[in-house]
């Protein structure tokens, strides 16, 4: 291995730690308040002859839960000490960060596209097909796709909105506009689960760690370096994806459903902290999914046909999987999975 | 700029309940939403106290900063309310208020809860004051009528104070001087009596 | 039903919170203030608490376009404080209510229930029309249809049974006008089987205070005790029964450095407010008492004065007292000795000190000794009599007080006349009825026996109209008992419910026995009650519908013994009537219409109100509710603002100089013009002014001690010492005779101060500055009473089986109003094996009596929505119960009920206690499909008194509700 070589691994492997703590701080640095018990007295009101009482109330050691003849969820509670400190966390937090952390991400991919361009085939479209999804999968992709920005959409409309939208379509025309994405997003948002475990079904048997995946990694998929790593059916950067997808997803279903269904009596706490948890992942998912669509249109050529069509050309496989592409040339004896559809040869050209 | 406020005080509640049932009274908020309730804490042992809890209407409203579609407004009184009409039911402002005000008139699943409903001091909302409109979305404008809210009206021992700021803090700070010179003088001749220092919950019956 | 304010009115000034516009009505905060009268609003909630109060704005705005809004001055129908409402009225719908400012009780404040009461203007839960069972099958019937059946049932049982088997249960929820009406109607149908509620609450007190000093009420008032220099509360929750009176006792407490002591078997609401504590166990009263009293004689603290000219036979009170050594009182009630000396002092060094008790004393088989056993700590201390002292004896119902006074009770005519032949006479001239014809209409022939020991001699012909009736708490035993152990021609065969629940009181399981044993039942009511739930009859039943006193209008007499004037708020909901007007028509269907009110003008079978109130002013001189006359008391009504928020006295305006409510005694006629009495035997005013000495009700001597009072007489008597209650033949003696003129000479001959229909013999006296009724000591002896000096007995369903050799109970009683009544056959029987957790009961602040007015009211009833127990940790934890657990409590007698258990250290260990205000379940059975269809209340639950156990007091019949044993098991 030359020094030139081992340089490089190293670069990629810094690279690689720095995303990876960049994404963990992400997800802490919010939960940060909720492990070191703030004391902040909201000052500056008008003084409140109530304060000492209340306190006495708020510092107490144990839970102050009062009794009240109250039937509602957490009518005992006196103080909801944990309301300022989710006020906090999404107003200071998850609406900034959230911002920056789709901002930054969006920039890198912009960046990226200016400098590098899109991934070109290394050889000539061959005109040759090659079925890469089938159609059930085709289906379930494109399902899941329309559930998740649905989500997404009226997700961001309903953190965002208020800044971005109100300005535009002042409050009563927003009001409206917010009224029906909660709703869409409440009731859409059960079926994402069904997604998910459609996707999860139709997916996972090619997702699972394979060797090699560590090297793909380490060598960032050669958009880095340059040269193709070889990949199987999918490739490391894939079967991340497709596990952030995955666990990403189920936690905002769990979470999402916690929120949705308030009837079982959840307390405000269970209900302020699933919110996080929703918001932070949720952000995370389409950060990281602009990534995805980047890479599945403008960054990869030849990549979008495989979802469209559901066929990819041979020096498409060959170049970015090319053991998924022995695999298939090798069951391919026999049977007629390559079919010579020349209309689609031009395409692969394009 | 006045601040209307409300303070309970705790050496005078006695979790009557009133506060509760005047506002249901002035406002006919429907069963399930309680605008106003009593906490009583240490229920039962030395030390027990109530509290009557609404809308405390904030100078800086949690519920207002985490408003989604920003139903919230404060008003030249400082009351802190909020536009029905705008209002997505999101349940934002209850995960955010420290004091519970928030009430939704539903409870259904996928996060049908309604409009939220909370204490408006009883000052109505947005709409024409004293209009029918008003009254059946957002209950009683007394202020309108130059009255207080009903439930500080009401409390049978004057425990629940209202009005601006500086006036309850001024009966308060009253009610505490009596309390004072009464602790003072009782506290001397009590505390040779072992009383004052609390309440004795050990005598316990024998059998 | 329902409306709220309907008219859009957009004034261009509106939007006060305009948020962009500083105009309009965006006030300033300076203009605010003057709008809202916050300025004056402050003063109302500073700690004086001054009277001033804030003004109602009438904002134009406030008042809507179509109908005009109508205020309406009325009181609150739920407790005996008379909290005053202002009522708003739009077309005749009950669209507001308003807190008044100015009325001295309350000050606009309300409770959880006073706070709701604009839901009875639009309760839907109503009995709607007179209804009766038929085959099981609530059907609808006409007014007139149900007046000739009842009727015609009631005549035949008059008939076969005689007039006593048809028993009359009134209601402290009437207005006395009602009340009076009523006790009127049981005395023309000919029997003393009448009774209210008051038999079952305060009876004891009634009847250990007006033997003690003369008249059984409350003696000063709620806000006299803004002098009082110690509160002293046992056997009472205020915070929960009579939650604004606490605000006249914080008044105290924080103005004057009152200790508060609360002494209770429960750390109450109360308790939490207290100085200090003491936790007594349930039925140890007497021996806490008794304790104290051992400690304020033993260092000196008694007023030796007052002693000597007030008090009679503190001497035999001394000997029992010294009995209670602080090493005995702690062994009975558990309450060690720096606890009782603590209290003792603190009483003894804040005088004067007020005494205050509710049901937790009353309720017991030794109730009366109780009560006596408190006034007496009060006269060994002076506070009697005096401003800021008293015993402040906090009544339950609304008008509990009033419905007292006017005798709807089995043992006395209106006004504590008693059932003599002279009481007779005098109620039968008052109203214009033939004393023979009235004589007629009872029972006479009434069997004699060996059986008969107390009352009557062995072959005694007993007379139905001089002996006491059947009470309240034991018809269920003259439905059930051995027709031949009654003394009475027969059984109680129909029970008409004229305002009472029968949840209140005890032994559930054979009140359901006595209900299906009945011939007809009869329910008068604006609600169904569990009396139409409980039994499984399926016929002989009918349920009328009363409207509340919201839907007419009348006098009521609050705790403190003021009258006021309600007015009717809107018009009877649905088919009720008034209950005076039900009255009439079936005191018409009986034959007795002309008699019941041949002095009252009848308008539309309604009689007319004010004129009930004027033939009871001109009979009920005993206790002075002579000069409340209706125009005084609209009067008052109308100017309730001028009366001072301590002192309860006008100060100028047209009721100048009088007291609010004319709180009797308000002695002599209307037109004398007494301001009545706002604190009894307060000798530090002339009697004209509210003054009063201690009452000569029991002769002027015994065993040739002097009774009357020595040395003592209210400022400016002419008798400078104690003297006899006043007759003519004193008057003559006294040479005052010609003070009255010549018709007051002919109506008064042969008359004494209480039968003078003139009124001139209490004029005369009290010109003099004399006390119509006398001057004379209170006595802590009542030589009438099975115990003359108060002692403690133990319960019959003690947990201390090591006391009751030292402290038993009765004999058992053979005759003891109409009925055998068991003391010490109960008692002998060791329970605590089984049932070894003490059960008492009380009240919450949400629900009144029985609840079915409450718990069917939206606003309340989610405030409250399941029936519990308290439990002790411990308890809890040995019988395997954890918080929210159904459970079972079971009383001796083998009644159960399943009920919530809650888990507080509120109760002391081996203690349980449970509130009484559900019905609707029994046994664990939901009786919700019932009730006539839309009239079961929201809230069901256990009766708790399902499970109470037998147990009367030894004077007055009480039921003991308050000590009795449970076993709590999961269910």
């Amino acid at each position: 291995m030359s020094d030139k070589k081992q340089s490089r691994i190293r670069r990629h492997r810094k690279v690689a730690y720095s995303l990876l703590s960049l994404l963990v701080l992400t997800l802490v640095l919010p939960l940060i308040p909720y492990a070191v018990a703030e004391k902040d007295e909201t000052a500056g009101k008008v003084f409140n002859p109530g304060t000492e009482l209340w306190r006495d109330v708020r510092q107490r050691d144990r839970d102050v839960i009062g009794t009240t003849q109250m039937k509602s969820v957490d009518a005992g509670v006196l103080i909801n000490e944990y309301g300022e400190t989710w006020r906090h966390f999404r107003m200071q937090q998850l609406v900034p960060y959230g911002a920056a952390l789709m901002g930054i991400v969006l920039s890198i991919i912009l960046l990226f596209y200016l400098l590098r361009g899109p991934l070109r085939l290394q050889e000539e479209p061959s005109g040759k097909k090659i079925e890469r999804f089938t159609v059930f999968e085709r289906t379930v992709h494109w399902f899941t796709v329309a559930i998740f920005w649905l989500l997404a959409l009226t997700g961001l409309i309903l953190l965002y909105g208020r800044f971005v939208l109100i300005p535009i379509l002042g409050a009563d025309g927003f009001g409206i506009t917010a009224s029906a994405c909660k709703e869409a997003h409440n009731l859409f948002g059960p079926t994402f689960l069904v997604a998910l475990v459609l996707l999860f079904l139709t997916f996972v048997k090619d997702n699972i760690y394979a060797r090699g995946d560590m090297l793909w990694l380490l060598k960032g998929g050669g958009m880095l370096g340059g040269g193709h790593v070889s990949a199987g059916r999918f490739n490391a950067g894939e079967k991340i994806w497709f596990w952030i997808a995955i666990i990403g997803g189920l936690v905002l279903s769990v979470t999402g459903l916690i929120l949705v269904f308030s009837i079982l009596g959840q307390s405000r706490e269970i209900m302020g902290l699933s919110h996080v948890l929703h918001g932070i992942v949720a952000l995370v998912v389409i950060s990281v999914s602009f990534g995805h669509i980047y890479l599945g249109t403008a960054g990869v050529e030849g990549t979008l046909g495989s979802m469209t069509t559901g066929y990819v050309d041979e020096a498409w496989a060959k170049s970015h999987h090319d053991r998924w592409y022995a695999e298939v040339k090798a069951a391919e004896d026999g049977s007629d999975k390559i079919v010579d559809e020349p209309g689609l040869a031009t395409e692969g050209k394009s | 700029m006045a601040a209307m406020k409300f303070y309970c005080d705790a050496e005078r509640c006695i979790e009557c309940n009133g506060c509760v049932t005047a506002c249901k009274n002035e406002n006919e908020v429907p069963w399930g939403v309680n605008r106003r309730r009593v906490v009583t804490i240490k229920d039962g042992e030395p030390g027990e106290r109530s509290l009557s809890v609404a809308c405390m209407h904030c100078s800086d409203a949690p519920c207002a900063a985490v408003c989604p579609v920003d139903c919230f407004y404060t008003t030249d009184d400082g009351i802190v309310l909020h536009d029905k009409d705008i209002c997505i039911g999101c349940g934002y402002c209850f995960y955010a208020c420290p004091f519970g005000a928030p009430q939704f008139p539903k409870e259904g699943a996928f996060a049908s809860r309604g409009k939220m409903d909370k204490c408006t001091f009883c000052a109505g909302g947005p709409l024409p004051d004293n209009s029918s409109e008003e009254y059946r979305k957002y209950g009683a404008n007394r202020i309108a009528e130059g009255k207080l809210p009903a439930c500080a009206e009401m409390c049978a021992t004057k425990a629940l104070l209202a009005g601006d700021a500086d006036m309850v803090a001024d009966i308060y700070r009253k009610r505490m001087v009596n309390r004072a010179s009464a602790a003072l003088g009782k506290g001397f001749q009590l505390r040779e009596q072992n009383i004052g220092s609390g309440v004795d919950l050990k005598g316990k019956v024998t059998n | 039903m329902k409306l709220t304010k309907t008219s859009d009115q957009i004034s261009q000034n509106n939007k006060s919170q305009t948020v962009s516009a500083g105009h309009g009505r965006a006030l300033s905060r300076r203009g605010f203030l003057r709008n809202s009268g916050l300025m004056a609003g402050g003063a109302a909630l500073a700690t004086t608490l001054s009277p001033t109060m804030m003004k109602k704005a009438k904002a134009s705005a406030a008042t809507s376009a179509e109908g005009d809004t109508t205020e309406v001055k009325t009181i609150c129908t739920h407790c005996s404080v008379g909290c005053g409402i202002i009522a708003e009225v739009q077309n005749g719908v009950w669209t507001g209510q308003e807190p008044a400012f100015d009325h001295p009780f309350n000050l606009g404040a309300h409770c959880a229930k006073g706070a709701s009461v604009r839901e009875h203007g639009h309760g839907e839960r109503r009995l709607k029309y007179p209804t009766k069972l038929v085959n099981g099958k609530w059907t609808k019937i006409s007014w007139e249809e149900a007046i000739n059946e009842v009727g015609d049932r009631l005549l035949q049982i008059r008939e076969q049974s005689g007039p006593d088997s048809v028993y009359w249960l009134g209601s402290a929820k009437h207005s006395n006008e009602q009340a009076y009406l009523f006790r009127k109607f049981a005395a023309l149908w000919g029997t003393n089987n009448v009774d209210h509620q008051a038999r079952i609450c305060h009876s004891t007190t009634v009847a250990g205070v007006a033997n003690t000093w003369g008249y059984g009420a409350m003696t000063n008032s709620y806000n006299d005790i803004h002098n009082s220099k110690a509160i002293l509360i046992i056997g009472g929750n205020p915070s929960e029964a009579h939650p604004v009176s606490m605000q006249h006792v914080f008044k105290a407490k924080e103005e004057n450095n009152a200790p508060l002591i609360v002494i209770d078997p429960r750390f109450t609401r109360t308790a939490s407010h207290a100085d200090h504590f003491m936790r007594i166990r349930p039925g140890s009263d007497v021996a806490v008492i008794w304790g104290m009293i051992w400690h304020i004689f033993k260092n000196g603290w008694e007023d030796k004065e007052f002693i000597r000219q007030r008090v009679y036979g503190l001497d035999e009170v001394r000997q029992e007292v010294a009995k209670w050594t602080p090493e005995e009182v702690e062994r009975v009630s558990g309450v060690p000795e720096e606890q009782i000396y603590t209290a003792a002092k603190v009483m003894a060094d804040h005088r004067p000190g007020t005494f205050i008790w509710c049901m937790g004393g009353t309720q017991h088989t030794i109730g009366n000794n109780n009560t006596r056993a408190y006034c007496t700590f009060q006269l060994v201390l002076g506070n009697m009599g005096v401003a800021g002292g008293g015993t402040n004896i906090f009544r339950g119902h609304d008008n509990v007080q009033g419905a007292t006074d006017f005798g709807v009770l089995s043992h006395t005519l209106p006004g504590y006349y008693g059932l003599s032949d002279g009481a007779w006479k005098h109620w039968a001239k008052v109203w214009d009825v033939d004393h023979e014809w009235i004589a007629e209409r009872f029972d006479k022939e009434q069997r004699a026996g060996e059986y008969f020991g107390e009352e009557g001699a062995d072959d005694k012909i007993i007379n139905g109209m001089n002996s006491k009736g059947i009470p309240v708490s034991r018809w269920i035993d003259g439905v059930l008992e051995d027709k031949n152990n009654i003394a009475q021609r027969d059984n109680v065969r129909a029970m008409v419910f004229w305002g009472h629940a029968p949840n209140s009181q005890t032994r559930g399981v054979e009140m359901k026995k006595a209900f299906e044993q009945l011939d007809t039942l009869v329910i008068i009511d604006p609600y169904p009650t569990v009396s139409a739930v409980m039994h499984d009859r399926t016929d002989g039943v009918y349920l009328l519908p009363a409207c509340t006193q919201f839907e007419t209008y009348g006098s009521v007499t609050a705790s403190n013994r003021s009258l006021q004037w309600r007015d009717q708020v809107i018009d009877p909901l649905f088919e009720s009537l008034p209950d005076h007007t039900i009255m009439y028509k079936l005191a018409n269907k009986l034959g007795m219409g002309e008699q019941l009110c041949k002095n009252i003008e009848v308008k539309n079978d309604e009689p007319v109100i004010e004129d009930i109130t004027r033939e009871f002013n001109k009979g009920m001189w005993t206790i002075g509710y002579t000069g409340q006359s209706p125009e005084r008391m609209k009067k008052q009504q109308q100017n309730w603002g001028n009366f001072d928020y301590t002192s309860l006295k006008a100060e100028g305006g047209p009721c100048d100089g009088e007291f609010y409510g004319l709180p009797w005694p308000c002695w002599g006629t209307a037109e004398m013009g007494h301001p009545g009495t706002p604190n009894l035997y307060d000798g530090s005013k002339p009697v004209a002014d509210g003054g009063l000495t201690f009452r000569a009700r029991f002769g002027v001597e015994r065993d040739g001690v002097n009774l009357l009072a020595e040395g003592f007489y209210s400022k400016g008597s002419d008798i400078k010492d104690g003297y006899p209650e006043f007759t003519d033949k004193m008057l003559k003696k006294l040479g005052w005779w010609g003070d009255l003129s010549a018709e007051e000479q002919a109506a008064a001959e042969g008359k004494n101060w209480k039968t003078d229909l003139s009124g001139g013999i209490q004029r005369v006296a009290i010109k003099h500055g004399c006390a119509p009724f006398g001057n004379a000591k209170a006595r802590t002896v009542v030589w009438t009473f099975p115990d003359p000096v108060p002692i403690h007995r133990e319960p019959l369903y003690t947990s201390r089986r090591d006391l009751v050799e030292k402290y038993p109970t009765y004999e058992d009683r053979k005759n003891f109003y109409r009925l055998p009544t068991r003391y010490e056959s109960i008692q002998a029987k060791d329970y605590t094996a089984d049932y070894p957790i003490i059960l008492t009961s009380g009240r919450l602040v949400e629900y009144e009596g029985g609840g079915d007015e409450t718990r069917s009211n939206p606003w309340l009833a989610e405030l409250q929505q399941d029936m519990f127990v308290e439990i002790h940790p411990r308890d809890a934890n040995n019988n395997g119960v954890k918080e929210g657990d159904d459970v079972w409590v079971e009383g001796p007698e083998g009644a159960k009920v399943k009920v919530k258990a809650m888990i507080t250290r509120r109760v002391g260990e081996g203690v349980a206690f449970m509130p009484f205000h559900f019905g609707g379940h029994f046994q664990g059975k939901d009786l919700r499909s019932k009730y006539p269809k839309g009239a079961d209340p929201i809230v069901l639950g256990e009766a708790c008194n399902t499970a109470m156990t037998y147990g009367y007091d030894s004077v007055t019949q009480m039921q003991e509700t308050k000590a009795s044993l449970c076993r709590i098991s999961k269910a």
